[in-house]
């Protein structure tokens, strides 16, 4: 490392004499040399394809057939105004994230605060609740396919016993949404957790105490105090779960395909239908654009909003 | 409508009666007994500081007393009533704390009137007390900028003005000196006397720092492992200490200790040895460079200069170390064969217990 940046003191001028740089530029240049593992990965293979992308979605092009004629904003016309499969598809990812998000993060929220302080068992729960998040996506969706059966479904025999008629979750379109919603939600609800425990566990202990010897009750010290010190994590966890709850693909590929009715289609399995099912390729581009500006425009509302409210 | 701090207590209770007593207190945390049998009164008004070293229950103790820690046996009492289950709130303390658990997202008037909010005294209130407090705390200036716009000192004042607004019977400071730089401490160490003296409220005080101890305290109560080792004025401590921890303990330089039988031959004869000391300790600034030759022999093996004196370290003859402050601008060079005299009344015994022999 040493001799790496000795090195860089030196840089050859072209003319064979050594040109001597200034401390100031030999650590940028050793900055640059850092950073630029990734900022390459990012360039080929974030930015590289976003505008691949955004050139694909001005294209009608066939994948079969490989015809590509450039048509310029039709496909985003065609999204927007002339097919109605678009909002549809785009409500219910509304709806989606809608449920997805606050269920999540409430309950994530609920389990770090049961569980960001050591008692005896706590590791125990710990995993129980984040197990689901490391586990296959295939294995999670199948084992809830059928526990969520109409007739001789785990839940529904279960709910018989309580002389309950559960209703064939999966294939009534609103049902199948409240259920993709609640399955994905006890799948992901760990990781927010873990990240809401972190937090908690960064607030020190001292504020606690001195709101408790102020006469501050639990509820209060809550609003008043945890709050509004988590909000930096609850910036980072609403972005990262609004904009996972607009992607959210394999999830409902393997539960209930878009259906019943397209009742659970939501855009970025539409995209999927649209590329591959149907190979639409450039309508399908316009689609994924749409879909970055939306997760862009909600990320930045929601810092807009943070900053607000620090001011 | 929420019952608020007891402020009206410092006024209407009984002189006569204690602020604070600890009847035979124990805790533990599971096996581990970190306080044993604390019996202890403090006077209405009274300057208390508990000081010992690391883990000697000091900061337990003083939790005990604020309720943020419960109480295992014995019983705690704060004015005429035992508070053992009494919630930390309703206890009539506030509260100083190490790390100033000032909070980050909060103004230093809404810090300072948090305690008021939560209670629900109305907002015209909350603001002239908080305008009062900052009066007295020089805060003023400061009471819209937020904790990390704040120095060192200024967060330990706003600490303290969050604790004078509620207007509290018992303040308990831990250790609320110990991340400021030595200069500032010793600035805020003085704030904190003329704090007292202008409020008269009774005040606990945690330190691990017995200068703080003796500069503040009415009374200084030593502790180790969870025992209260004695309790007794500044100079009580200094000049008489019960046993060898609270001789050693007290006083900066520590106190020389040496045993008995290991004196150079002669010396324990003209100290005169009262009957079952085996041990004898002496003050560094008591013992001073005969130049007559006269007293202790002993060579000089190295000389510290702290600028107005010098600590001279010291070996005497039967090889035992010894320590003295030695006054005045130079001192002998290393390897000076030299002789120790001491004033008589300053020399401490101590029996085979460690206790003190008083003589006379």
């Amino acid at each position: 490392m040493a001799s790496a940046m000795t090195d860089l003191s030196t840089v050859n001028n072209g003319k064979g004499r050594m040109l001597r740089l200034s401390l100031r530029r030999r650590e940028a240049l050793t900055a640059l040399l850092f950073v630029s593992p990734i900022t390459i990965g990012f360039l080929v293979f974030f930015f590289g394809p976003l505008i691949a992308v955004i050139g694909y979605s001005m294209l009608q092009w066939n994948l079969l057939t490989g015809e590509a004629t450039f048509v310029g904003y039709a496909n985003y016309a065609d999204a927007l105004r002339h097919n109605p499969d678009f909002w549809r598809v785009l409500r219910n990812s509304l709806v989606f994230a809608a449920g997805l998000v606050p269920l999540n993060m409430g309950l994530a929220l609920l389990l770090a605060l049961a569980l960001h302080r050591p008692f005896r068992g706590v590791v125990f729960f710990r995993v129980i609740f984040f197990a689901p998040v490391v586990t296959s996506a295939v294995a999670w969706a199948i084992v809830w396919k059928f526990l969520l059966q109409g007739e001789a479904g785990a839940l529904n025999e279960m709910l018989a016993l309580m002389g309950i008629d559960g209703p064939n979750w999966l294939r009534e379109p609103n049902w199948a949404m409240a259920a993709v919603i609640v399955t994905r939600v006890i799948k992901m609800v760990g990781l927010n957790m873990i990240l809401y425990i972190a937090a908690l566990q960064s607030i020190p202990r001292d504020y606690d105490s001195a709101a408790r010897l102020e006469g501050a009750s639990g509820w209060q010290i809550f609003r008043m105090i945890t709050w509004p010190l988590l909000a930096p994590a609850t910036l980072i966890i609403s972005i990262v779960t609004v904009v996972g709850s607009l992607k959210v693909f394999d999830h409902i590929y393997l539960m209930t395909e878009g259906g019943p009715e397209n009742g659970t289609l939501v855009l970025a399995f539409y995209i999927y239908q649209q590329a591959f099912e149907f190979f639409a390729i450039g309508y399908a581009s316009a689609l994924a654009v749409i879909m970055f500006v939306i997760a862009m425009a909600l990320t930045l509302l929601q810092v807009y909003f943070r900053r607000k409210d620090r001011a | 409508m929420r019952p608020t701090m007891d402020t009206q207590q410092a006024t209407t209770s009984d002189p006569r009666l204690p602020a604070l007593e600890f009847q035979n207190v124990a805790k533990s945390f599971g096996a581990v007994n970190v306080i044993r049998g604390v019996d202890l009164q403090v006077r209405e008004g009274e300057f208390v500081v508990f000081v010992g070293p690391s883990g000697c229950g000091k900061s337990t103790l003083l939790r005990m007393i604020s309720g943020l820690e419960d109480v295992t046996s014995g019983t705690v009492s704060i004015g005429e009533r035992v508070v053992n289950d009494v919630p930390p709130a309703r206890r009539g303390v506030a509260m100083v704390f190490q790390s100033y658990a000032l909070y980050p997202h909060l103004t230093v008037a809404q810090n300072m009137g948090f305690g008021l909010k939560v209670r629900k005294m109305p907002a015209r209130e909350i603001e002239s007390r908080v305008a009062d407090a900052s009066a007295t705390l020089k805060l003023d200036a400061l009471l819209d900028r937020f904790p990390r716009e704040l120095s060192g000192g200024q967060r330990q004042r706003v600490a303290i003005g969050r604790a004078i607004v509620g207007n509290p019977r018992i303040f308990l400071f831990d250790e609320p000196l110990s991340n400021l730089d030595a200069e500032l401490r010793v600035h805020m160490r003085a704030e904190i006397a003329q704090l007292h003296e202008r409020l008269g409220n009774t005040m606990i005080y945690v330190t691990h720092d017995q200068i703080e101890a003796m500069t503040l305290a009415d009374r200084i109560v030593v502790l180790r492992d969870g025992q209260i080792e004695q309790v007794g004025s500044p100079q009580e401590l200094y000049l008489r200490p019960d046993n060898l921890f609270v001789a050693q303990f007290i006083g900066s330089p520590r106190m020389n200790v040496f045993d008995i039988d290991k004196l150079p031959p002669g010396v324990a004869a003209q100290l005169g040895v009262p009957e079952g000391a085996v041990k004898v300790g002496m003050r560094p600034e008591d013992l001073s460079i005969d130049p007559g030759g006269r007293g202790m022999p002993a060579v000089l093996r190295m000389s510290e200069y702290t600028g107005g004196n010098s600590l001279i370290h010291l070996e005497l003859d039967g090889g035992a170390p010894c320590l003295i402050v030695h006054h005045g601008q130079t001192s002998p060079p290393e390897g000076t064969a030299v002789h120790l005299t001491l004033d008589k009344g300053a020399v401490h015994f101590f029996d085979a217990n460690d206790t003190s022999i008083r003589k006379g």
